[in-house]
């Protein structure tokens, strides 16, 4: 018995035996109130809703459902409700006086366990309601506070509880593995490309310490070797760090307590290795976690970099040599990834990285700050259980974009999109569409020999042709060595 | 009647006025007092300012957000411009205020405010409309979001008629109660409803970016103050 019969996800068979849920649930939002930011929003928020429903018109599964549960504001309202009766002196006095008001019960706590976890946080209605009311902090909040009554789903909270409690990240790769990983990823480049390319393990006092999403030394052999290839080119000091080398922070997806002990692992990491930078491999949660290093390690705390943007500033300044005459003829498109779109933070540099190497680009519409997300944000890629719902109502809209753009390559720099994009291919009939990383791509076009004899110098340009065709296959030869499979994230 | 039509004109609606006023202020102060104290404990001082002051103004004066439902958009945004233009600029009663306080200023031609009025009618019993045939908006409203835009058309109908005897089929004193007894509700209703957004709207989007900037050791006062430190995951 996981619970899957009550909720529409997995929770772990303690979830159900909680008992006293309400008094549980308003005890965890008073001490929230008390001790974070949200008082604000809240008390802001519940004045101003104008129950205006533009932000219907934003929302990509409601406008796959029809279902009025599905409207944010509507789903925000069952939090706010929460607030206005229990922790606003109008509510409680109408409660005493006149007896009025809802009283939070079980079943109330249930129907939000679902709700907000169709909800995936992407934002995009805050760009369009009216009172600025973001209803994707309401998701996170709610999610947080139904977690202090142990509502999360059982795939979120297993991967957090390896990371914290277990081997020390949300794949539970142990470090020799690792280890055993980014050798055989150098043998590669031996094997394929003829180069020495390092992955340098737990060097002190690197500039950048390097956190992919972990499950990219299982999945994605070529974004990693992309990173690797773009690093030892530019001359960047980076190493990764055999105490912590796991981006991947879910409790950005249900838990602010989790969030800051993740966190706070990252720049431990960062501090025993005596390094200066965060720099975030290609995950979209994983950077936006990582923007909030700040918030909980103050802010001398080192800086944080995505790998987008080193390689973007690395190429416009010439640093990243690539090779002559060859580039990615297939049409290309880009996902944004909600976390690092939204707020506009990282739209460009992946642009420009693609332009300069793909002679088809094209975009998807609408695209950057209002993009449509994935389907698989907050975390719910990670939830197999509900597939069907993030690749059919949640990912329709998507699915659609893609479609129309009839491009082969869809590019995303974030795992998290990756897997849910993929799958969403899968269900939706899209199977000559291959979900990619902007650094996979990049493997393919840089110079890995900037020194050595250029093509047309070369005797044999065929061989050259050749080379270019083998990377793509490294993803799958390098998962077939480890015999992992895909299915794992 | 008479004696409450006085009454209505005089303190009631010294009082309906204040009590808008006042309450817009407190609730205005309330929200910087929540922002700055919000700002102090946050861990991450830093905000993107100018992004917030770009979408706060966009808010507050939304041309650019009418390429969106632009029906909707449209009729929200004249309905917005004919509520807040007639009752401060019409010249009757900008010479009440000045009989008052003795404060005058310009105000609009009573055939722009005529127009107007008729104006904001019209667009408040279209937005009502709106409201009851779309399935989503049905789905969301509240008791106050179908009675205030059709008790906001009640003092402009009735001012309306007031300067149009012609056309008016009930007594001008009984026009007038109308007029003064549904002003008066409203600006009551201002801080109590959703109609406080006159006094939130401009801070709101930095109120929601402030949202997420936590104290730096939030998780863990929870945690200690739910008796869950060291607890497992």
């Amino acid at each position: 018995m996981t619970g899957k019969n009550k909720y529409s996800y997995y929770v772990e068979k303690s979830a159900l035996e909680v008992e006293d849920r309400p008094r549980k649930f308003l005890q965890a939002f008073a001490a929230v109130l008390e001790h974070s930011s949200y008082s604000l929003p809240l008390e802001v928020y519940i004045r101003l809703s104008a129950k205006c429903s533009r932000c219907a018109a934003a929302c990509q599964l409601y406008e796959a459902t029809q279902d009025p549960q599905d409207i944010p504001c509507h789903r925000s309202e069952r939090l706010l409700r929460i607030y206005r009766r229990y922790f606003t002196k109008a509510g409680t006095l109408a409660a005493r006086l006149l007896g009025r008001g809802f009283t939070l019960t079980d079943e109330y706590l249930d129907e939000m366990a679902d709700a907000f976890y169709r909800c995936t946080a992407c934002r995009r209605c805050k760009l369009t309601c009216p009172m600025g009311i973001d209803h994707g902090l309401i998701t996170h909040l709610a999610r947080w506070l139904l977690a202090e009554i142990e509502l999360v789903p059982k795939a979120l909270q297993v991967a957090v509880r390896a990371q914290l409690e277990g081997v020390g990240n949300t794949s539970a790769i142990p470090v020799p593995a690792l280890i055993d990983t980014c050798e055989f990823l150098e043998e590669e480049f031996q094997d394929i490309y003829q180069v020495d390319v390092k992955f340098p393990i737990d060097v002190e006092g690197a500039e950048y310490v390097f956190f992919p999403a972990v499950s990219d030394y299982l999945l994605e052999a070529d974004t990693l070797m992309g990173n690797a290839a773009v690093m030892q080119l530019t001359g960047g000091s980076w190493t990764i760090g055999t105490g912590n080398f796991d981006g991947i922070n879910y409790g950005l997806f249900y838990s602010d307590r989790m969030m800051e002990r993740i966190v706070s692992n990252v720049v431990s990491e960062v501090e025993r290795l005596k390094g200066k930078k965060v720099l975030v491999g290609e995950c979209g949660h994983a950077t936006r976690s990582a923007w909030f290093i700040p918030t909980f390690c103050g802010e001398e705390a080192p800086e944080v970099v995505n790998c987008l943007q080193y390689a973007w500033q690395q190429m416009e300044s010439g640093n990243l040599p690539l090779k002559e005459g060859v580039k990615i003829e297939e049409r290309t498109t880009y996902h944004d990834p909600c976390n690092i779109a939204r707020a506009g933070r990282i739209t460009e540099e992946p642009r420009e990285i693609l332009k300069a190497i793909c002679t088809d680009y094209v975009e998807m519409t609408p695209n950057r700050t209002e993009n449509y997300c994935c389907g698989g944000g907050g975390g719910t890629v990670s939830i197999d259980e509900i597939r069907a719902f993030r690749t059919g109502p949640l990912g329709q809209r998507k699915a659609e974009q893609i479609r129309a753009t009839g491009a082969k390559y869809v590019v995303s720099p974030c795992a998290n999109c990756k897997k849910q994009l993929r799958e969403l291919c899968e269900d939706n009939g899209l199977d000559d569409v291959e979900v990619i990383g902007v650094h996979d791509l990049l493997l393919r076009v840089v110079d890995l020999k900037p020194d050595a004899p250029k093509v047309e110098d070369r005797e044999a340009p065929e061989e050259m042709e050749q080379e270019l065709c083998v990377p793509a296959s490294v993803g799958a030869a390098a998962k077939q060595d480890l015999n992992i499979s895909d299915g794992e994230e | 009647m008479e004696s409450f039509l006085h009454f209505v004109r005089g303190p009631g609606f010294l009082f309906a006025f204040a009590f808008m006023a006042l309450g817009l202020l407190r609730q205005f102060l309330l929200m910087i007092w929540q922002i700055a104290r919000t700002y102090s404990r946050a861990g991450d001082k830093s905000l993107p300012y100018s992004a917030i002051a770009i979408s706060s103004l966009e808010w507050v004066f939304p041309v650019r957000k009418l390429r969106d439902q632009p029906v909707f958009s449209l009729t929200s945004i004249v309905f917005h411009l004919a509520v807040i233009i007639v009752p401060v600029f019409l010249l009757g009663h900008i010479e009440l205020w000045e009989r008052g306080i003795g404060l005058a200023w310009p105000g609009i031609s009573n055939t722009s405010a005529d127009v107007l009025t008729l104006v904001a009618i019209v667009t408040g019993l279209a937005l009502l409309l709106q409201r009851i045939t779309a399935k989503a908006t049905r789905a969301l409203s509240r008791f106050q979001d179908y009675a205030l835009p059709l008790l906001i058309t009640i003092p402009f109908a009735s001012g309306y008629l007031m300067m149009h005897p012609a056309i008016n089929p009930f007594p001008y004193t009984l026009t007038f109660l109308v007029h003064l007894v549904s002003a008066n509700l409203l600006f009551i209703l201002v801080p109590l409803t959703k109609l406080s957004h006159m006094a939130l709207l401009p801070g709101s989007q930095l109120v929601s970016e402030l949202g997420w900037h936590w104290p730096r050791d939030a998780g863990s006062r929870v945690a200690a103050s739910l008796g869950k430190e060291g607890a497992s995951v």
